[in-house]
C-alpha cells in the first residue's frame, strides 16, 4: 500500500484556458462580462436592451450558452450583433474551453465588448473562470429575496446583481430591504442595479456602468 | 449539478498519478473542498460511485475532507476565518473581499497499490 500525496486543483485545467481567454481579451481591450442567473430571470432580454444601445457606439459579440437549441441566440440575431451559439449539450454550466473553442467564430480584432450568457443557473457555472473581466447575476423579483442566501456562491463571487422585473413588484411579497441586507453581508462591494426590461426602467444607469467599463478597458 | 464534471477531472487527475507512481488498484482518494464550493457531499460520492465502476478506482472510498475559507485584510495584514454572512477582519472590524481560501477544490492524495 502506497499513499501519494498530490494536492492537485480539480479545476486547474479550466482555469489554465481561463488565463489564456483572458490573456486574449486583455491584448485585444475588449471587456468581457459572463452573465448568470436563474432560468428565465431575463438575462437575453437585458441583452437585447443592452445591445440597442450600446451597438452603434462600440462593436459587441455574444456568445449563447444553453443546453440545447438556438433560440437565444436567433433572438440575439435579429440585431444584426456577431452572436455565436455553444450549447453544453446538458452541461449545467460553461466552462473555459467551450469559449476557447467558441472564440474562432467571432472576429475579436476591434471588438470593444463581449458578452456571454451562461446557462439558466445559480449553483454550478459559479465555480468555472472563463476568462471574463467581470460576473454578472441577474434574478428577478418573482423568484423571491430570499436567492442570494440560498445561492451565496454566486452572489458573493459576482461585481454586479441586476435585480430585474421591477414592474411586477407590487404583485409579490418580495422585501427589498432584506434583499439588500442579505446581498452586502455576502459581498459589501457588489453594485445592485434595478431594472425593468418591460417598462425600461433603471436600464440606463446599467448601460452607462457597463460602458464606463468598456471605456476602461480600450484606454488601457 | 456540476458534481459529475468534478468527479471526472478527480478521476483524470487520480489517474494520471496512479500511472505515474505505478499503481495498479486505488483504494482510497481524499479531496479537500473549500467551504464556499458549492458542492453537494452526497450527490459527489454518488458521482463518485458511479464514475469509478469497473476502472482504477473501483470500490475505492471517496474522503471529502471540508477546508476552512478564509480572507485576507490589507489594512492589518492578516489572514482570518470568514463566512458567506461575516467577512470582518477581527482586528481593525473592516470589510474584506480578498478571498484566500474557500472556492479551491484539490485532489490531496490517493492510496494504493
Ligand atoms: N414582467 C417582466 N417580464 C420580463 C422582464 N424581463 C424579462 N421578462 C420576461 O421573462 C421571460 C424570460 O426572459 P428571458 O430574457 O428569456 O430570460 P433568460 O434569463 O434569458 O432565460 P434563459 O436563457 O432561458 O435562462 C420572458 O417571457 C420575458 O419577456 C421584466 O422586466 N418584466
Ligand atoms: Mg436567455
Ligand atoms: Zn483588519
Amino acid at each position: 500500500m502506497k499513499q501519494i500525496v498530490i494536492k492537485k486543483s480539480v479545476l486547474e485545467s479550466n482555469d489554465k484556458i481561463a488565463a489564456m481567454n483572458r490573456t486574449l481579451f486583455n491584448s485585444e481591450h475588449v471587456f468581457t462580462i459572463n452573465l448568470l442567473g436563474s432560468p428565465g430571470s431575463g438575462k437575453t432580454s437585458i441583452l437585447e436592451n443592452i445591445i440597442s444601445k450600446i451597438s452603434c457606439k462600440y462593436n459587441l459579440a455574444v456568445i449563447e450558452g444553453d443546453l440545447y437549441t438556438a433560440k437565444d441566440a436567433a433572438r440575439i440575431a435579429r440585431y444584426n450583433t456577431n452572436v455565436v451559439q455553444v450549447n453544453t449539450g446538458g452541461a449545467c454550466h460553461l466552462d473555459a474551453p467551450m469559449i476557447y473553442k467558441a472564440l474562432p467564430y467571432i472576429n475579436t480584432t476591434n471588438l470593444d465588448f463581449l458578452v456571454i450568457e451562461n446557462i439558466g443557473n445559480l449553483v454550478c457555472p459559479a465555480s468555472y473562470d472563463l476568462g471574463e473581466d467581470m460576473k454578472v447575476v441577474v434574478m428577478s423579483v418573482t423568484e423571491g429575496n430570499d436567492k442570494p442566501l440560498k445561492y451565496p456562491s454566486m452572489f458573493q463571487r459576482s461585481h454586479i446583481v441586476i435585480l430585474n422585473k421591477t414592474d411586477m413588484l407590487s404583485l409579490t411579497d418580495f422585501n427589498k430591504e432584506e434583499f439588500y441586507q442579505d446581498i452586502y453581508s455576502l459581498n459589501e462591494t457588489i453594485k445592485v442595479f434595478e431594472v425593468s426590461c418591460r417598462d425600461g426602467s433603471g436600464l440606463d444607469q446599467l448601460i452607462d456602468c457597463l460602458m464606463r467599463a468598456i471605456k476602461n478597458k480600450k484606454d488601457v | 449539478m456540476h458534481e459529475l464534471s468534478i468527479v471526472y477531472n478527480i478521476l483524470e487527475i487520480v489517474k494520471e498519478h496512479a500511472k505515474n507512481n505505478n499503481l495498479n488498484h486505488i483504494n482510497k482518494v481524499v479531496v479537500n473542498v473549500g467551504e464556499f464550493c458549492s458542492l453537494e457531499e452526497n450527490s459527489l460520492t454518488f458521482a463518485f460511485e458511479a464514475l469509478s465502476k469497473g476502472i482504477l478506482c473501483n470500490g475505492a472510498a471517496l474522503v471529502i475532507q471540508k477546508t476552512e475559507a478564509k480572507a485576507y485584510c490589507t489594512h492589518c495584514s492578516t489572514e482570518f476565518k470568514v463566512t458567506f454572512m461575516s467577512k470582518l477582519c477581527p482586528i481593525c472590524k473592516g470589510y474584506s473581499h480578498q478571498i484566500t481560501a474557500g472556492y479551491e477544490i484539490l485532489v490531496s492524495s490517493i492510496e494504493g497499490e
